[in-house]
């Protein structure tokens, strides 16, 4: 028989117990992963939606506590467009803005000579015509939360805005976008001559030292982070905050469960006293005791697994079904999200074993035996 | 290391005192016993025989004094485990079985320097060897009080242990019961040529060993230890 087998048997004694211990680990492993997936997918859905609109980096304030908070003067474009590299630029003042007077959507204003426009794919109707004012394509999103088609109105900072398109974005950032005029965005929200950000697509065939070069040259015009889409957000204090406020919740999860780990395992040493003493009277080592009990910890930990990972991913699809969240992100489980969950619950399982196993071997055996 | 002519066990001048000294349950015992000699240790209760016992097994700490297995002091918690996984094997009144593992698992996990098979294999001969084949894969409860020594008894000698130490194994049978197993484990100790240190309180049993130790306070009485000195 081996130690492992035992192990089980010591948790299957009292099956109820375990499996209370086991699902308390298992919302530790699904809260952990949620929140992971969470901030991951900010990220990850951010950056898919500018890399699905043909952006290869994104120049934001400098400085700025958010992508959303930094402004730039709307004139630097043709500034950047003529740095050598720069193929396209894309200005672009990005808000929440009131609609319909019950909702918040993205609203993104881009600049008429933005080549957004050109690769902008439509589902129906059209773009703006040169020089036509107060009209808006919404994301299929926005169409179906607000229940709208072609030639709709809606609303936005109290003013009307007539529906000319519906947007053919697949990404669910594009999808929860109201695409506009960036002249008629800067009005209605009294951000004249302002933008949030110029996207840059840049020429074709560009090596590693190519595109740095574009982004210092970039950086020279003015006070300017110039990123990568995938690293948009490597600025942004917001995110930052989320990011640590999700880690840490997930490391007290993780550490509840430790904890509860260690609280079972040291009732039930206590309780098999008598029998670790018959373990030391037969010849099994301390090394060989404590090793039991810290298996039964890591087997409660991957059944406490077992459970959390789909947990946490069933979690995961019930966001996306939230209409605050799911507008705008999409969840894609993989290792990276699932890893660092399944690793802590593990590593902490085994730490919250430790101590009951000292504790079982801490006594002589002619102490462990008279215990009743 | 062995030393030729060094007794299996002796306890020289041992002591065990509980309470900062209120209460001695064992006072200078100097006991020596042979290679597969049969020790009785008699006393009436609270006379220290099972102070003397745990000391024997290394489940306690003498509070002066010293143990020595073949002629080597044996102080630390490592050796004595060792000892008791592969030289000492132990038969306790209240059989002290797993209650979650069967009469054959209860003797496997005592096997040690074995493969699982080898050992599983090893577990199965000697439970039948002591009638229980039938019982194997029975838990303790389902089991008799004699049946369960037996099993403990299996589990004493899966090591082939070279000393034996059985405290009042038959305390807890009926008379019919406490026979058997009184003489299978008389039996089972001759095939193997084990030294064994029976306690008991009767004086019958007492009588069928080579030698007679009597405990009496806490000493034995008219140094019936017979040295005890290592060599």
């Amino acid at each position: 028989m081996t130690i492992a087998a035992l192990a089980w048997r010591n948790l299957m004694r009292r099956p109820m117990r375990t499996a209370l211990l086991a699902l308390g680990i298992a919302l530790a492993v699904a809260t952990a992963l949620a929140l992971i997936a969470l901030s991951a997918s900010i990220e990850r859905s951010t950056a898919d939606s500018t890399r699905e609109r043909g952006a290869d980096l994104t120049v934001s304030q400098k400085g700025a506590a958010d992508l959303f908070a930094g402004f730039l003067p709307d004139k630097l474009g043709a500034r950047i467009a003529a740095v050598p590299g720069v193929a396209g630029v894309a200005g672009e003042l990005i808000m929440f803005a009131p609609v319909d007077e019950a909702f918040q959507f993205l609203a993104a204003g881009m600049a008429d000579d933005s080549y957004f426009w050109a690769a902008m794919p439509l589902t129906e109707g059209r773009k703006p015509d040169k020089g036509e004012r107060y009209v808006v394509l919404l994301g299929a999103s926005v169409a179906k939360a607000l229940n709208k088609k072609v030639g709709d109105e809606i609303s936005m900072f109290d003013h009307g805005l007539k529906i000319v398109g519906i947007t053919g974005y697949r990404t669910a950032v594009n999808r929860g976008v109201i695409v506009m005029r960036l002249q008629d965005l800067q009005e209605l929200a009294f951000r004249a001559d302002q933008v949030t950000a110029f996207h840059i697509a840049l020429a074709p065939g560009l090596t590693t030292y190519a595109v740095a070069a574009v982004e210092r040259g970039i950086e020279s015009l003015a006070p300017v982070n110039v990123d990568p889409t995938d690293q948009l957000f490597a600025n942004d204090r917001n995110v930052e905050v989320l990011n640590a406020v999700s880690l840490a919740i997930s490391i007290i999860a993780l550490a509840t469960a430790g904890l509860s780990v260690l609280n079972v395992l040291l009732m039930a040493v206590h309780e098999r006293m008598r029998e670790t003493g018959i373990m030391m009277a037969i010849g099994w080592s301390d090394g060989r005791i404590m090793a039991t009990i810290i298996l039964e910890g890591l087997l409660t930990g991957v059944l406490g697994c077992a459970l959390g990972v789909p947990l946490g991913l069933a979690a995961c699809s019930l966001f996306e079904l939230l209409p605050v969240i799911g507008t705008y992100l999409t969840f894609q489980p993989g290792l990276a999200v699932i890893a660092p969950s399944v690793a802590g619950a593990l590593l902490l399982s085994v730490l919250g074993s430790l101590y009951p196993a000292w504790r079982a071997v801490s006594l002589t055996p002619a102490e462990a035996l008279r215990r009743t | 290391m062995d030393h030729a002519g060094a007794p299996l066990i002796a306890l020289r001048d041992v002591s065990r005192s509980f309470d900062d000294g209120a209460v001695v349950a064992l006072r200078g015992i100097d006991l020596a016993v042979a290679q597969g000699e049969f020790v009785s240790i008699v006393g009436r209760s609270g006379s220290g025989k099972s102070s003397l016992v745990h000391i024997m097994a290394g489940f306690d700490k003498p509070s002066s004094g010293q143990v020595w297995w073949q002629g080597r002091a044996i102080a630390d918690r490592r050796a004595w485990t060792v000892l008791r996984s592969s030289e000492i094997g132990i038969v306790f009144q209240e059989f002290l079985l797993l209650p979650t593992l069967s009469a054959r698992e209860n003797v496997e996990i005592a096997i040690s320097k074995a493969t699982a098979g080898e050992a599983r294999r090893r577990a199965d001969d000697i439970i039948a060897r002591v009638g229980l084949a039938a019982r194997a894969e029975h838990l303790p409860h389902a089991l008799s009080g004699g049946e369960r020594q037996r099993v403990a008894i299996a589990r004493s000698l899966a090591n082939r242990p070279r000393l034996l130490i059985a405290d009042e194994p038959t305390g807890s049978l009926d008379s019919a019961n406490a026979a058997l197993v009184l003489e299978l484990l008389f039996e089972l100790r001759r095939e193997r040529g084990a030294a064994l240190v029976l306690v008991t309180h009767e004086e019958a049993i007492a009588a069928r060993a080579d030698r007679v130790v009597r405990l009496s306070d806490g000493k034995l009485e008219n140094g019936s230890g017979d040295g005890g000195r290592p060599s």
